[in-house]
C-alpha cells in the first residue's frame, strides 16, 4: 500500500512549516539579531513558493501523465490576471483619475464603461473562483479537443506554445481591456487589508505556504490513486490503456485541467505579493523555464519539481543581481546538463546515491 | 578676405559697361539689372534670365527665391548669403568662389514679393525643365504635377516636345495635361488632359483629379468622375495584387526559416528550439562580413551577401554539427528531452551573441544593386523583398535536388526511413546525422542572411521566427518538404490577407488559433505522410 | 459513443466481419475479407507476411477504421463505429505481437488495471483497493505463475514472463472475445506448449482468435484455421485440410 506521505514528501512538508512559522518569526526579531528577516523578503519568498506550486502543477501532468505543456505560464498569468482585476477593483476612488468604477488605464483609453467581462470582479470570492475556472476552463477545452484527436508529444507541445504565444499577443493589445502592455498594477489592498502592511505580507507568504502544501498532497493522492496508475500507464504504454478500454484522452483532460487550475491558483497567489501582472508572463520562454525547475528536481517526483523551482528561482536571483551576464549562460547550461547528465533529476542523483532505495519512484522514458 | 583688384576692375567694368549691352542679355549683364527697377521689372529680368540659356541661371534665381541673393556694397559682387544672422557666408552666385564669413551690414538684399516669387518659380520650373541632367528633367516633372500651375503649360509643352527620354516625356505629359487643367484653356484640351491623368497610376489620378471632381464644366466634372471611379477600381484590384504579392514575401520569410527545421525537425524527428538563434548567427554573419568589408575595402560592399551567403551557410552549419555531436546524438528517440537540450543552447547563443555584440540592433546594409523599388501598375516591390522570394525559392528548389538526387539525400533518406537497416548496407549513420543536421542549420544560416536584410538584427531575431516555424512544418506536415512549403505560402498569403481585415496582431492571433485547432482536426498536417507506418 | 445498430440479426456468429477493405496509399491490406467466428470458438489465423493478420486485428478492436464492410458484434453491433477503449468495454481483449506491458508499474498493478472494473476517470480515482479485488488478483496472478514476483517492477520480467503477464491482463479483463496476435513469438517450446494449453482451456467460456506464424503451436491449438492471403480467406477448415491444398502451399512456399 502506497502512502499519502511518504519520507521524502514528509521531510518536505515539515521543512515548509518549518519555514512557515520561522521566517515571520524571524521578521519581529530586532534589525541588530543576527537572525532578524527583513520584512521585505517576506514577498520574495511568498513568490518564490508560488514558483515551487507552479512547478508541482506542471509536473503532474508531466512527470505522470506524459503531457509536456509548453504553455503553463498561460494559465499561471489567467489565474494572475484573474486576482489582478480583483485587486485593481479594489483600488476604487484611489486611482489617479479617481474612478470610483473604472481602473486607470481604462480612463486613461477614454473609456467610459467597464467591459462585460470585468463585471464580478469587485467580489473577491468571485475573483477567486474565476481564477481556478478560467485556467480550468481553458485547458477542458484546449485538452479535450487535442487529446481527442490524439495530439500528443511534441505536437502537443509545439500547440502549447502556440497558445501561450496567442495569449501573449492577445494581452499586450490595450484594447483587449486587461491594461496591455503595462498590464495590472498599482494594486493597494486586499479584502480590505494593506498590501504594504507586513502582517498582510505575512498572511499571504502563509496562505501560499498553505496552497503549496494542499496541492502536493493533492497531486500525491491523485498519483496514488488507481487513476493516478492508469495515468502512468498512458505514459508508457498508451495503446495497451486503450484496449484495456480507459479512455486516455479523458484521463489526459482531466489531469491537464487540475493542472492548469494549480497553476491559476499559483498565479492567483503571486500577484498580490509581486504587485503586478503583465502581459509578458505568457512568454513562451517562461513557460519553458518552468518545465527546467521540473527537470532539475525531477520530473514525476511532485517533491523535486518544488525544489527544483527553489533552486533554479534563487539562482536567478543571485544570478541576475550579481553576474547579469551568466544568468542565461547558467539557464541553458542547466537545461543541457540536466537533459544529458540528469535524467532523473536532483532527486534521482539522491537516490542513486543512496543505492538501498532500490526503486526510484519512475524511471522515465521520453 | 584676400583683396582681388582684378577681380574689383573687372566687375566694375562690366557694371559700367553691361547695361549698354541690351542685346547681349548675357548672365552677368541680367543679374546686375536686378536690384533696380521694380517687382514688375524684376519679373521681366528672371523671365529673360530664365531665356539664356546659361547653366548658371537655375542657381541664381534658386537663391533670388529663397532671399538669399545679396550684393556685396563693396564691390557690386552678386552673392549667396547663408548662415545664421551673425554667422553669415557668402559664395559668388556666377563663379561659385567661396567668399568665406561676411559682416552683416557689407551686402544688401535683392528684395522678393509673393508676385515675383511666383515668377521665379515659374521660370525655374522652365529651366529645370530642360535641364541637361535626366534626373533633374524628371524631378522638375514629378514636381511640376505635384502643383500644376497654368503658367507652366507652354515650358511643358516645349520640354516634351525636346525631351527623347520616354520615361521623362510621359511624367511631362502629365505634368503638362495637369496643368493645362489648371489653366483657363478650352474645355476640350482640359477632357484631353483627364484621359491623360486617368492613364496614370490611381494616386496620381486622385492628387490632380480630386480638385475638379465639381468642375464647372458639366462634361469635365463628369469626366473626371469616371477617371477617378476607375482609378479607385484599379487600385482595389491591385490592392488584393500587393496583399498578395506582401503575403508570398511573407511567406517566403517563413518557408526560409522553417525549411531547415523542415530537415531536422521533419525527416529528423529533432526539435531543434535553438533554430531560431542560428538563423539569428546567420543574420550576424553578414553583418560581421559588412563590417569587415567596410572598414577594409569599402569599394567591394556590393559583393558583401555574395560572401556572407556561403559563410553563414558553412559556419552555422558546423555550429549545427557541433549540437548535434554534442548534445542532440545521446538524446534520439527522447524528442521531449531534445527540445529543453536545445532550449538550453539557444538561450547561450543568445547570451553569446548579446555578450559579443551588445544587446541593441545592428544595421546590415543593402548592397545597392538589391535597393530601389519597382512600380508594377499600382503595386511597389520592393528591392530585398523580391531578392528573398527569389532566394527562398531557389534555396527550397536546391534542397528538394539535393534530397532526391545527390547520394547524401539518398542516404538521409535511408537512415531516417529505416536506420538499422541503413546500418546494415554500410551507411555511417552517425555521419549521416551529423551532416543532416548541419544541412538544417546551414539552411537556418541562409536564412539568417535573407533575414538581415528586412528585419531587425538584434539577440532576440530568432526568438521571433522560431513558433513560427514550427507551426508552418505542422501544418504542413512533417517530413514533407513540400507541405512545408505550401503551408509556408498560405499562411503567409493569410495572414497578410486578414492584417487589414483584422490589423496585425488579431490576424496572427486568428492565424495562430486557426493552426491549433487545425492541428486538432488533423494532427498530421497538410500533407500527411501515408502508410501503414504512419498509423502506429 | 452509442454502438451502432444493425437491421438484421445474426444470432450464429459472436463476431463477423462482411465485406471488410481497407488500403493504406493504394495498397489493399484488407480487400473483402469476410469471417464469421462463433462464441467459444478457438480459431487460428494464419498467413504470410502482409496477409493482413495485423490489419484485421487494428480494424476489430477499432484502432483502424475499414474503407468499406461492417464489423458485427453478437448481432446487434457495428464495431467499426466505436474507438478502442468502447471496443475494449464491449469485452474485446486484445494482446500484441510484442509484449506490451506497464513498464514502471509492478505486475500487481498491471493486472490490477486490467481488472473488469468501471472505467471512467471518477470511478477509478476514487476506486479504493478491497479484499474481493486482492483476491482476484491473486486468483489470475497464480494462473499465469507470476505470484511469486507479484512486487516485482514489470520491467524487469523476461521476455516470456511479458508474455504471460500480457495475458493475464488479458484474462483480467473477462472478455468475451481474446484476439492474441503471435503468443509464442520468442517463448521456449515449453512455454509455447504450455501458452497452446492455456488458450484451450479458455476457449470454450471465450471466444479465442489466434493469429500465429509458428505452424507447430497451430497444430498444438488443434483447432479450425483461417488462412489469409492479399487481404483476403485463401482457405478454411482444419489445419490438415488447408494445409492439403495446393494454393495454400503455393501461397506459403512459393515465394
Amino acid at each position: 500500500m502506497t502512502r499519502l506521505i511518504d519520507l521524502r514528501l514528509g521531510l518536505f512538508l515539515a521543512a515548509l512549516f518549518a519555514v512557515t512559522v520561522l521566517a515571520p518569526l524571524a521578521t519581529t526579531l530586532p534589525s541588530t539579531s543576527a537572525l532578524n528577516l527583513p520584512s521585505y523578503l517576506i514577498p520574495l519568498m511568498g513568490k518564490y513558493l508560488c514558483y515551487a506550486l507552479l512547478a508541482v502543477a506542471l509536473d503532474l501532468c508531466w512527470g505522470y501523465a506524459g503531457i509536456l505543456s509548453l504553455g503553463h505560464g498561460a494559465f499561471f498569468a489567467l489565474g494572475g490576471y484573474a486576482m489582478g482585476m480583483h485587486l485593481m477593483r479594489e483600488i476604487g476612488a484611489r486611482g489617479v483619475y479617481a474612478n470610483p468604477e473604472l481602473p486607470d488605464f481604462m480612463v486613461f483609453l477614454g473609456w467610459t464603461e467597464l467591459p462585460w467581462f470585468w463585471y464580478g470582479f469587485d467580489m473577491f470570492w468571485f475573483a477567486a473562483v474565476m481564477a481556478l475556472a478560467v485556467p480550468g476552463l481553458l485547458a477542458f477545452v484546449f485538452g479535450w479537443f487535442a487529446f481527442r484527436s490524439r495530439v500528443s508529444g511534441v505536437y502537443l507541445s509545439i500547440i502549447t506554445q502556440a497558445l501561450t504565444f496567442a495569449l501573449l499577443l492577445a494581452f499586450f493589445r490595450n484594447d483587449m481591456g486587461f491594461g496591455g502592455n503595462n498590464g495590472l498594477t498599482d494594486f493597494r489592498d486586499v479584502l480590505g487589508f494593506s498590501l504594504s502592511a507586513p502582517s498582510t505580507r505575512i498572511a499571504l507568504f502563509v496562505l501560499t505556504a498553505v496552497a503549496l502544501a494542499g496541492c502536493m498532497l493533492l497531486a500525491r493522492a491523485i498519483t496514488i490513486s488507481k487513476a493516478g496508475k492508469v495515468l502512468v500507464a498512458v505514459r508508457d504504454a498508451e495503446s495497451r490503456t486503450r484496449f484495456l478500454g480507459y479512455r486516455v484522452e479523458s484521463y489526459s483532460v482531466f489531469v491537464f485541467t487540475v493542472s492548469a487550475m494549480m497553476a491559476g491558483l499559483a498565479g492567483a497567489l503571486y500577484v498580490p505579493q509581486v504587485g503586478i501582472i503583465n502581459p509578458g508572463e505568457f512568454a513562451p520562454a517562461n513557460s519553458i523555464e518552468i518545465v527546467v525547475w521540473v527537470a532539475l528536481g525531477g520530473r514525476g517526483t511532485l517533491v523535486g519539481a518544488a525544489i527544483g523551482a527553489l533552486v533554479v528561482v534563487a539562482l536567478k536571483s543571485w544570478l541576475t543581481a550579481t553576474f547579469p551576464d551568466l544568468w542565461l549562460f547558467a539557464l541553458g547550461g542547466l537545461f543541457i546538463l540536466v537533459t544529458l547528465a540528469l535524467p532523473n533529476g536532483l532527486l534521482g542523483l539522491v537516490d542513486r546515491l543512496k543505492p538501498r532505495k532500490a526503486k526510484p519512484a519512475t524511471e522515465v522514458p521520453a | 578676405m584676400p583683396f582681388r583688384p582684378l577681380t574689383l576692375i573687372a566687375a566694375l567694368c562690366l557694371a559700367v559697361v553691361l547695361p549698354f549691352l541690351a542685346s547681349a542679355q548675357t548672365l552677368d549683364a541680367l543679374i546686375a539689372r536686378l536690384p533696380d527697377g521694380n517687382f514688375n521689372d524684376r519679373a521681366a529680368i528672371v523671365a529673360q534670365i530664365a531665356e539664356t540659356g546659361d547653366p548658371r541661371a537655375a542657381q541664381v534665381l534658386d537663391a533670388l527665391l529663397e532671399g538669399e541673393l545679396e550684393q556685396r556694397t563693396a564691390d557690386g559682387r552678386f552673392v549667396r548669403v547663408t548662415g545664421s544672422r551673425n554667422n553669415q557666408t557668402a559664395v559668388d552666385v556666377l563663379t561659385g568662389e567661396d567668399l568665406g564669413p561676411v559682416a552683416r551690414r557689407s551686402t544688401e538684399a535683392v528684395r522678393v514679393n509673393n508676385a515675383l516669387r511666383r515668377s521665379i518659380r515659374t521660370a525655374l520650373g522652365v529651366l529645370t525643365l530642360m535641364d541637361p541632367d535626366p534626373a533633374r528633367r524628371l524631378a522638375a516633372a514629378e514636381a511640376a504635377l505635384r502643383s500644376p500651375s497654368a503658367d507652366q503649360v507652354d515650358a511643358l509643352a516645349e520640354a516634351m516636345a525636346a525631351e527623347t527620354n520616354a520615361n521623362i516625356r510621359t511624367a511631362q505629359t502629365r505634368a503638362h495635361a495637369a496643368a493645362v487643367l489648371a489653366s483657363d484653356l478650352p474645355v476640350e484640351q482640359k477632357l484631353d488632359a483627364v484621359a491623360v491623368i486617368g492613364a496614370a497610376n490611381a494616386q496620381i489620378v486622385q492628387q490632380t483629379l480630386n480638385a475638379y471632381r465639381n468642375a464647372a464644366e458639366p462634361e469635365l466634372a463628369a469626366a473626371v468622375g469616371e477617371a477617378l471611379a476607375a482609378a479607385e477600381a484599379r487600385q482595389r484590384l491591385w490592392s488584393q495584387a500587393q496583399n498578395l504579392w506582401f503575403g508570398l514575401s511573407l511567406g517566403s520569410v517563413l518557408l526560409l526559416a522553417a525549411i531547415g527545421l523542415a530537415i531536422t525537425f521533419g525527416v529528423m524527428g529533432v526539435i531543434n528550439l535553438a533554430h531560431g538563434e542560428l538563423v539569428m548567427l546567420g543574420a550576424y554573419t553578414t553583418y560581421t562580413v559588412q563590417q569587415i568589408i567596410r572598414t577594409n575595402a569599402p569599394e567591394y560592399f556590393g559583393y558583401s551577401l555574395a560572401i556572407a551567403i556561403p559563410l553563414a551557410f558553412l559556419l552555422v552549419g558546423a555550429v549545427g554539427v557541433l549540437i548535434e555531436r554534442g548534445i542532440v546524438r545521446h538524446l534520439y528517440g527522447r524528442p521531449l528531452e531534445t527540445l529543453l537540450g536545445t532550449w538550453g543552447v539557444s538561450l547561450i547563443l543568445q547570451q553569446a551573441v548579446r555578450s559579443i555584440y551588445g544587446p541593441t540592433n545592428r544595421e546590415v546594409g543593402t548592397p545597392d544593386w538589391m535597393s530601389g523599388a519597382w512600380q508594377i501598375g499600382e503595386m511597389t516591390l520592393t528591392g530585398p523583398r523580391i531578392a528573398i522570394v527569389i532566394f527562398s525559392l531557389v534555396v527550397f528548389f536546391g534542397l528538394l535536388l539535393l534530397m532526391k538526387y545527390s547520394a547524401f539525400g539518398l542516404q538521409m533518406r535511408a537512415v531516417t526511413q529505416n536506420r538499422p537497416m541503413a546500418a546494415n548496407l554500410g551507411i555511417r549513420t552517425g555521419y549521416v546525422d551529423a551532416l543532416t543536421f548541419g544541412l538544417g542549420a546551414g539552411i537556418a544560416g541562409l536564412a539568417g542572411v535573407a533575414l538581415s536584410q528586412i528585419d531587425n538584427v538584434s539577440p532576440n531575431l530568432g526568438q521571433g521566427y522560431i513558433i513560427d516555424s514550427f507551426l508552418v512544418v505542422v501544418f504542413g506536415g512533417v517530413g514533407n518538404l513540400w507541405g512545408t512549403f505550401a503551408a509556408a505560402l498560405s499562411l503567409g498569403v493569410a495572414n497578410k490577407f486578414l492584417e487589414p481585415w483584422a490589423g496585425a496582431v488579431l490576424g496572427k492571433i486568428v492565424i495562430l488559433v486557426f493552426i491549433i485547432l487545425f492541428i486538432q482536426k488533423r494532427p498530421r498536417g497538410l500533407f500527411p505522410q501515408r502508410g501503414r507506418a504512419a498509423e502506429g | 459513443m452509442t454502438p451502432g445498430l444493425i437491421g438484421a440479426p445474426l444470432n450464429v456468429a459472436q463476431l463477423y466481419l462482411d465485406g471488410v477493405c481497407r488500403s493504406f496509399d493504394g495498397f489493399k491490406a484488407i480487400n473483402g475479407l469476410s469471417l464469421a467466428v462463433e462464441k467459444g470458438e478457438l480459431r487460428a489465423v494464419i498467413g504470410p507476411n502482409g496477409a493482413g493478420k495485423t490489419t484485421m486485428m487494428d480494424i476489430i478492436t477499432g484502432k483502424t477504421r475499414p474503407d468499406e464492410g461492417k464489423v458485427v458484434w453478437n448481432g446487434d453491433t457495428d464495431l467499426t463505429r466505436i474507438d478502442e477503449a468502447g471496443v475494449a468495454r464491449l469485452g474485446i481483449g486484445r494482446k500484441f505481437q510484442k509484449p506490451t506491458v506497464f513498464e514502471t508499474h509492478s505486475v500487481e498493478d498491471n493486472i490490477r488495471l486490467a481488472l473488469k472494473a468501471p472505467r471512467g476517470v471518477f470511478p477509478v480515482l476514487f476506486d479504493r483497493r478491497s479484499a474481493e479485488e486482492n483476491r482476484r488478483v491473486t486468483e489470475y496472478l497464480d494462473r499465469i505463475r507470476l505470484t511469486h514476483l507479484r512486487a516485482e517492477t514489470a520491467a524487469n520480467l523476461s521476455h516470456g514472463q511479458k508474455q504471460w503477464l500480457e495475458i493475464g491482463m488479458l484474462l483480467a479483463q473477462e472478455p468475451q472475445l481474446l484476439l492474441v496476435d503471435e503468443p509464442a513469438a520468442g517463448m521456449t517450446d515449453a512455454e509455447t506448449m504450455e501458452t497452446a494449453e492455456l488458450l484451450k482451456s479458455i476457449a470454450g467460456e471465450r471466444t479465442v482468435i489466434v493469429v500465429e506464424h509458428d505452424m507447430d503451436f497451430v497444430r498444438a491449438l488443434n483447432c479450425r484455421v483461417t488462412v489469409l492471403h492479399q487481404g483476403s480467406v485463401l482457405a478454411e477448415g482444419s489445419l490438415d485440410h488447408v494445409s492439403a491444398r495446393e494454393d495454400v502451399i503455393e501461397v506459403y512456399l512459393g515465394r
